[in-house]
This record gives structure tokens, C-alpha cells and sequence, in this order.
């Protein structure tokens, strides 16, 4: 079994709807079946060339920030990006990984309820918005209005964020519990295995809101 | 049968059907891990006034542990799911969460599944924190973030429990007090290096072994008289003129392999000392056969056959 990889065809330049393109609702599928799978007004093979046969492990590459919803409600098995994407990247996200090795647009991880998102770039403005639980990682810069309305859930940055009047400050601290969430790093292929620092300071919001969510900001 | 010159009597231990479980013990250090465990397992030497029996087991190197610091692996049994649910829930909550740097993880995979920190996480008054964080198997297991005033306490939601066998034992009888204790100190000391047992008594060793019932009617159990020095000469007892002092250890384990070798390993360590150092026989305390049904015979379990003569 080998991952499905979807490698975006040179011609696309219009906006891409992919919130089909995710484990759960590939699973089963024969390629010539996803190959005829609606997106928007266009199909899978309008867009992407389409190979490999393990639909619980998923790749998009030579992708484009003209690609949105990747990974929107997925709720199991693992979603690579090798590039920039859109918006609404692991969107309602209920379970499952999903590594993007680029930037992101607006709205990653919105309303997103359980999972990993790792990030390695950088993402847009909303980041988090109002998301419920879950994990969320970003090794670039961040948006305007991170975790705008975020409730609860986890925002591991490596770089600080703009302060914001609705996340607390709660300092510093060395939370043991970071290496439990590194070490389930270790199986994945990403930058973010390279984590070991356990020092951060700690955010507590979206405080218009529920106010249970955090951001871990890490520390050199 | 004889071994080392020391006599092995042609008799039986009698053990029982039990419920248990492990966890996982760490903190900053082995030193407070020590503690947290210590006091987790204190006052659990028998299910008669204790509700559960309960040890360390091993250390656990840091590379063992889940969330790699300094640890050791506890075991506690009971006689029954719903007493060990409650005392688990119940140590946890008095040893563990108020320990310093302490954090509790599942020790044994099993379908059963028994809460660990899922009640706990309600200290942290609304503040606590889920995550969902997957094993090295890939298998994602809930944890608990509990904020408490030196940090977070970190817990497993839950733990598994399985069936397992309690009351295995041997008696060593001997010249004087002294030469017993010394017996019983090098059995215990060869024993704790195997898995997946405990011997819950205090240094592992008990000397108040009891037969069932007593001439009180309120008392279910009563000091072994046949196996009293001191009584000698008083009732019908088990012991010659040459035997002053008889000392117990007993041993829960997972399954029946586990304690006929650590059985097998102790009463070795124990005849090592021989009767020049006061060492004259091995028994092993049983209620005729009819009460427990998993019984150890001293003679197959020094012969090698540790697999077993259940009833």
C-alpha cells in the first residue's frame, strides 16, 4: 500500500473546493472513482493527477494557495502538504493529522474540534477561529485575530504572537506535559519532531468567550 | 525433598481469583516518584483491613516511561473490580494528585478499563484540560491537564485491569528470629527482581500468618497457632523442637507463572542460607484445598513446573 498522492496539474488557476479529499470519504474508493469526484465545477482529474492506493494516508503536492478546505472534517488517517494552500486548511477538523509543510491562508484549523494540525509555515489572519479542542502547531508567524473566539483547545507557537485584549497572559512555566505531546511528534514527518523545549508562556482565552482554550508560546 | 540440606514439606500454597491493575508513577525525580508511590501502596498489605494489596514493582528507566522522566511501576489487586475502582480512585486522589511533580499513567493493556484521573480532572474546578494523545502503538489514549499550585498534574483518563491471582506463599522456618529474618530478606531480595508481582507485607514479609476462625465469634481469622513457637507445647502444632521462629511471604502476581517462579526463586534464596545459618524448613500456608483455587506445590514448583495445578 502506498499513500494517495494528489499532484496538482500546472493548468489550475481557479479556486479549489477540497473538502471531499479527506481519508474518511476516500476510503474504499478505486482512483478512477475519486478521479470523477465534483469539486465545485470541476473534477479530481481536472485538478490533480492521482496515484497510489492507501486512502488513510493522503499527499497534496505542487500545491497552491488556490486550494481550500484540505482536510475540512476529517476525522481519521494522516493529510501531507507538501506546499502553500488556502483557506479553511483542517477546517472542523474531528480527528486524524494533518501537516502542511507551507503557509496557510485564513481560517486554519476554524472550528476545529479534535486532531493534530501541524503547520510549518506561516498562516492568515483567524487562525483557530473559534476552535473547540484539539491541537494545533505553527512554527511560522501568525495573522491578525489569532484564536478569535477559540474555546478550547491547544495553540503551540514558536514565535510570538500579537497581543490581543482577549487572551490572558499566565506566564511562564515548564509544563512536563509537552514531552507526551513531542514524543507523539516522533512517528510524524515533520519539522515539529525537533521540539524539546518545554519552557513557555502560556495564554488563556478567547476571554469574550468560553475563555478555556490556550496558547503555549515556546521559549528560547 | 530437600534442597540445600534444608527440608521442603510435601504441601501446597492456596491462592485466590483477584482483580488488578498498574500504573505508572513519575515526577521531576526517583526520589519523588518513590514518594508518591510509596504512599500510594501504604496501607495495603491485605484485603482484610486494607481493601487492597498493593507494591512497587520495578523502577522504570526514563526511556519506559510515557512521559520520559524518572518512575516505577506499581501493582495493586483486590478482590473485586468495583473495591479496586474505588481504592485506585481513591489513592490516586490522596497520594498521587497531592505529591509534588507526580503524574499517573496506565501500566497494562486490557479491555476492561477502570478510571484513573477521569474523576480526578474534576479538582481542576472547570480549569482541567483534555488531550488526546496517541500511544507508540499509534492508539490515541485521553490524558488529563489538572491545574494544581506547583504546576499541572498530568494523568492517564484511565488504566486497565485484569485478572490475577493473590495469596501465593511459602513459610520459612528456623532456629532463631535472627536466621528467619535474614532467609526472608534474601528471599525477598531475589524475588523483587521479577515482573509483574508483588509481596505486599511489610518489607515484604508478614509473621502473623492466621488460620481461618477464631474462639471469639466476631473474629473471621486468628493467629496460626500450629505454626506459633511459643505454643508448642500448648496445641497441635506443626513445628519441632528446633524450629523457634516462622516468617511468611506472600505474593500476588498476574498470572499463576509469576508467582510459582518467584516462589521457586525465593524459597532458592532462602535454602541458600541452609541450615548452618539456622534455615530448617519451607512450608507454605493453605486452607485444605477447599477455599482457593489455584494451589502451588512446593515439590513441582522447585522441580520446575511452574505452569500450574489449578484446582
Amino acid at each position: 500500500m502506498s499513500a494517495l498522492i494528489f499532484t496538482v496539474k500546472a493548468s489550475v488557476s481557479r479556486v479549489i473546493d477540497c473538502k471531499k479529499l479527506t481519508p474518511d470519504y476516500l476510503q474504499g474508493k478505486s482512483i478512477a472513482a475519486i478521479s470523477s469526484i465534483a469539486l465545485g465545477s470541476q473534477t479530481v482529474a481536472d485538478v490533480f493527477d492521482v496515484q497510489g492506493d492507501d486512502a488513510t494516508t493522503l499527499v497534496f503536492k505542487n500545491t497552491t494557495p488556490q486550494l481550500h478546505y484540505i482536510g475540512y472534517r476529517m476525522k481519521t488517517g494522516s493529510i501531507t502538504i507538501e506546499g502553500d494552500v488556502g483557506d479553511f486548511t483542517g477546517a472542523e477538523m474531528q480527528g486524524g493529522v494533518l501537516i502542511c509543510k507551507g503557509n496557510t491562508g485564513k481560517r486554519t484549523g476554524d472550528t476545529m474540534r479534535r486532531g493534530l494540525l501541524l503547520i510549518e509555515g506561516n498562516t492568515g489572519d483567524y487562525c483557530a477561529s473559534n476552535m473547540r479542542a484539539g491541537t494545533l502547531g505553527l512554527l511560522g508567524s501568525t495573522g491578525a485575530y489569532l484564536g478569535y473566539g477559540m474555546q478550547r483547545g491547544t495553540l503551540l507557537l514558536s514565535q510570538n504572537p500579537a497581543e490581543q485584549a482577549t487572551w490572558l497572559d499566565c506566564g511562564l512555566h515548564t509544563l512536563p506535559f509537552l514531552n507526551m505531546l513531542y514524543q507523539s511528534f516522533q512517528i510524524l514527518d515533520t519539522k515539529f519532531t525537533q521540539l524539546s523545549n518545554r519552557r513557555v508562556r502560556r495564554w488563556m482565552g478567547d476571554v469574550s468567550g468560553l475563555g478555556k482554550a490556550e496558547i503555549l508560546v515556546l521559549q528560547t | 525433598m530437600k534442597l540445600n540440606g534444608v527440608q521442603i514439606d510435601d504441601t501446597f500454597a492456596e491462592a485466590f481469583n483477584m482483580r488488578g491493575t498498574r500504573v505508572l508513577i513519575t515526577a521531576q525525580n526517583l526520589k519523588w516518584a518513590y514518594n508518591a508511590a510509596n504512599a500510594m501502596t501504604g496501607f495495603a498489605t491485605s484485603v482484610i483491613g486494607c481493601g487492597v494489596e498493593a507494591g512497587i514493582e520495578r523502577v522504570l528507566l526514563e526511556s519506559e516511561t510515557p512521559d520520559g522522566r524518572p518512575g516505577v511501576s506499581i501493582l495493586m489487586f483486590a478482590m473485586g473490580s468495583k473495591v479496586l475502582m474505588q481504592q485506585l480512585e481513591t489513592r490516586m486522589g490522596q497520594c498521587i494528585l497531592t505529591c509534588p511533580t507526580a503524574a499517573a499513567f496506565s501500566g497494562i493493556e486490557s479491555e476492561d478499563q477502570i478510571s484513573l484521573g477521569k474523576n480526578l480532572r474534576y479538582f481542576g474546578d472547570g480549569n482541567q484540560i483534555s488531550k488526546l494523545l496517541p500511544n507508540a502503538k499509534g492508539e490515541n489514549q485521553r490524558y488529563w491537564r489538572i491545574p494544581v499550585m506547583d504546576g499541572e498534574f498530568l494523568t492517564q483518563e484511565t488504566t486497565g485491569m485484569v485478572r490475577a491471582i493473590g495469596g501465593g506463599n511459602f513459610l520459612v522456618l528456623g532456629e532463631s528470629q535472627p536466621q528467619v529474618l535474614a532467609a526472608c530478606e534474601a528471599a525477598i531480595e531475589a524475588m523483587k527482581k521479577l515482573p509483574n508481582l508483588i509481596m505486599p507485607f511489610p518489607g515484604g514479609v508478614v509473621r502473623s500468618g492466621s488460620k481461618v476462625g477464631s474462639k471469639y465469634p466476631k473474629m473471621f481469622a486468628s493467629t496460626n497457632d500450629a505454626f506459633c513457637p511459643t505454643l508448642k507445647g500448648s496445641v497441635k502444632s506443626e513445628l519441632s523442637d528446633d524450629i523457634e521462629s516462622v516468617m511468611e511471604i506472600v505474593i500476588d502476581g498476574l498470572t499463576f507463572e509469576d508467582i510459582a517462579l518467584s516462589m521457586k526463586v525465593g524459597i532458592e534464596a532462602a535454602c541458600a542460607l541452609g541450615p548452618d545459618n539456622g534455615i530448617k524448613r519451607i512450608s507454605a500456608g493453605n486452607y485444605g484445598g477447599k477455599l482457593g483455587p489455584h494451589l502451588f506445590k512446593l515439590h513441582d514448583v522447585l522441580n520446575g513446573n511452574l505452569s500450574g495445578a489449578d484446582k
